[in-house]
């Protein structure tokens, strides 16, 4: 898992402008089951699977994509999309 | 930021490259995302590159969160 200072540097070089998180104990990717697991040469290895997640103001998720169609943002993206049209129109 | 319909987080993981082009025999269990549409998103605790604390409850009440698990930030891959 990236550290901070390896992520500080990420972030640096493409000028991402929102929080880049590590989870170096694993404690989020396991609590929200995207660690897959690995078996190589009897040795067990754990990774995080691409996975966009977007999670309402409520608390609630509204959208989990996983796997190689999270590559792309732009279900997700929609989804940000339409529920602020949804709060926005209350 | 300040119009961004989400706040978007990334989580960046570096799994274990090396391994990916070992060619030793390998198995994969593929662990689907175990929280479904409708589930209240667990709580969690992260640092940020800036190295301060992010929680998803910050964002309780006031923004949409868009988190995405990114794998191989560094690699390209």
């Amino acid at each position: 898992m990236d550290s901070p200072a390896a992520n500080a540097a990420f972030a640096k070089q493409i000028s991402i402008k929102f929080p880049l998180l590590s989870d170096m104990n694993k404690k989020m990717l396991t609590s929200y089951g995207i660690l897959k697991g690995y078996d190589v040469e009897s040795q067990s290895y754990e990774w995080a699977q691409r996975a966009n997640i977007v999670i309402d103001k409520n608390g609630i998720v509204q959208h989990i994509e996983e796997g190689d169609s999270a590559v792309n943002p732009n279900n997700a993206l929609s989804v940000c999309t339409d529920l602020h049209k949804k709060q926005s129109a209350k | 930021m300040k119009r961004a319909v989400c706040a978007a987080l990334l989580v960046a993981a570096l799994p274990f490259s090396a391994l990916l082009t070992s060619s030793a025999q390998k198995s994969e269990s593929v662990a689907k995302v175990s929280l479904k549409v409708g589930d209240t998103a667990p709580d969690f605790t992260l640092l940020s590159d800036q190295w301060k604390t992010v929680k998803l409850s910050d964002f309780h009440g006031k923004k949409n969160v868009f988190l995405a698990v990114y794998v191989l930030a560094f690699t390209g891959g």
